[in-house]
């Protein structure tokens, strides 16, 4: 099992059946793009993509200091969270209040628990959370599960007549975060669905068996949903505002703004917790100020075919005043677009920029997220 | 004229070929340069360029403008040295000819060679055909 890159366990469908150029993502071969990433990104956006992201780390959390250990680890307060819901995305920290992971906890029962991690960062949190809870005496065990089940992601505003038309209509019952455990989707057994995604768009996000998966897979490929890779993933999180890390953060205090900068939202941190890991740092943080927030960029007409990347400089004037953590070509928007760290000072709505790219200038605005308007608000 | 086909990649058999993915095709004391098929390929998604100023001299491997698609930023070199006479203009708000007709409507520049003994540096058909397969594998 230990031969990286790891292969997600749909690969070879990808591969032989639908065409798709692969590439490395987070030590996972992964498929980038089917047919074009316009394509993909607008089916999301219109309609209904679905994407495999098994490479994603999936954990199980299990013992009767689950809730503790978690409490301890996240910046959310995650005791709010009822059986057979997702407490929303939460930030584990590190000392210096810099991002390890950003990651969405699952609640079954009291005592068991889901997590998932970002892919590459599963191994330093498989060992980072065996760590803690063998240095302050969790009772808890650390199960990882990413390698058992498949998982694949189904988005778009056109999700729910999907499932209607598999016979699967009770899905649609879901609330935004809430999920199911052991049941059955167009006669394959699923271990999860749950109402979520990072795309900024409705949606579900199934763990199954590899083949049970596949099936269902087939199944959705058979009522028009379009397969969509991971450049499309990466287009659509960043028009959305949501973060990647080694981008938007990242553990280096020399490399990366505190957690506070990432201006992160889903009530990720709650300042009424007290007790998790990095939380003095973070707390030092909040009185003093922060240096830098989190915006973003908006390309002038002019320049919407030049595309600005991380770490491209940004400047007021002649003030070097922040750079880009991640920029693409928005295909829905029809325009270049980026996240950037500004210096707050500078960190002005509405305000031009100048972003420097291959030695010359080009005018940029600084914007709010998310950078599509009008996203649906998912029951 | 016919096209040599390496899996999904089309290369004419009309055209020279540099290393870096471009094409040439002669036309007396000129060339037209583009990118080839396997470049529009592997960039995907083209959504702006940037072109030289006409009349600009260059040398032949000098970057000459660059490519962005969604997945990367690309330089274009020049295959020749001699004076840019010509450039695409087209290509600045209908970028996605380099992925539509790569060979056609997709061309970049026109090229006056100022030393065309260059033209023997650059690969035949086979030749490029013969680098993609191994750059396949």
């Amino acid at each position: 099992m230990d031969f990286k890159p790891y292969k997600t366990l749909l690969l070879s469908f990808h591969e032989e059946v639908l065409g798709a150029t692969l590439g490395e993502f987070g030590g996972w071969i992964v498929p980038m793009v089917y047919t074009s990433v316009f394509e993909e990104h607008n089916a999301v956006r219109t309609s209904v993509g679905v994407f495999d992201v098994s490479h994603m780390g999936r954990l199980r959390l299990k013992g009767p200091d689950v809730i503790p250990f978690l409490q301890r680890v996240f910046t959310r307060n995650i005791a709010k969270t009822k059986d057979y819901w997702m407490s929303g995305p939460t930030l584990v920290l590190n000392e210096y209040a810099r991002v390890k992971d950003d990651e969405m906890p699952y609640r079954i029962s009291e005592d068991e628990w889901l997590v998932v991690v970002n892919a590459p960062y599963r191994e330093k949190m498989i060992n980072y959370f065996k760590d803690i809870i063998r240095r302050e005496k969790f009772n808890v065990t650390v199960e990882d599960l990413t390698f058992k089940y498949a998982m694949i992601a189904v988005q778009g505003p056109k999700v729910e007549e999907v499932f209607s038309s598999i016979g699967a209509d009770w899905v649609n019952n879901l609330h935004t975060l809430e999920f199911r455990v052991n049941c059955e989707i167009a006669g394959q057994k699923v271990y999860l669905i749950s109402r979520s995604g990072w795309t900024g768009e409705d949606g579900f996000e199934i763990w199954a068996e590899p083949k049970y998966m596949i099936e269902i897979y087939r199944i959705l490929l058979r009522v028009g949903v379009k397969p969509v890779g991971i450049i499309s993933r990466d287009t659509l999180r960043i028009e959305m505002g949501y973060v990647l890390g080694e981008h938007e953060y990242g553990e280096d205090p020399t490399k990366y703004p505190p957690a506070l900068s990432l201006r992160y939202g889903f009530g990720a941190i709650d300042w009424s917790k007290h007790g998790f890991i990095g939380e003095e740092a973070l707390r030092a943080y909040r009185r003093e100020g922060v240096k830098w927030i989190r915006v973003g960029i908006k390309m002038r007409k002019k320049h919407a075919r030049v595309i600005p990347r991380k770490n491209c400089k940004i400047y007021v004037e002649d003030q070097l005043v922040g750079w880009i953590t991640s920029g693409t070509y928005s295909p829905y928007l029809k325009t270049s677009i980026a996240q950037a760290y500004i210096d707050t000072r500078y960190a002005i709505l509405g305000e031009p920029v100048e972003i420097e790219i291959r030695g010359k200038r080009y005018e940029g605005k600084i914007v709010d997220f998310p950078l599509v308007p009008g996203r649906p608000v998912i029951k | 004229m016919g096209v040599i086909k390496v899996d999904k990649y089309i290369i004419k058999d009309d055209l020279l070929y540099t290393k870096t993915d471009e094409w040439v095709k002669v036309e007396d004391n000129k060339v037209r340069e583009g990118i080839t098929d396997y470049a529009q390929k592997e960039l995907k998604d083209i959504v702006g360029v940037e072109l030289p100023e006409v009349g600009r001299e260059v040398k032949a491997g000098e970057p000459i403008g660059t490519i962005e698609s969604i997945k990367a930023t690309a330089d274009i070199y020049a295959a020749v040295s001699g004076k840019i006479v010509e450039v695409n203009e087209r290509l600045l708000s209908e970028p996605e000819l380099l992925n539509s007709d790569p060979y056609g409507e997709g061309w970049i520049v026109v090229i006056e060679m100022s030393n065309p003994d260059e033209l023997k540096h650059l690969m035949k058909p086979e030749e490029y055909a013969e680098k993609i397969r191994k750059g396949e594998h």
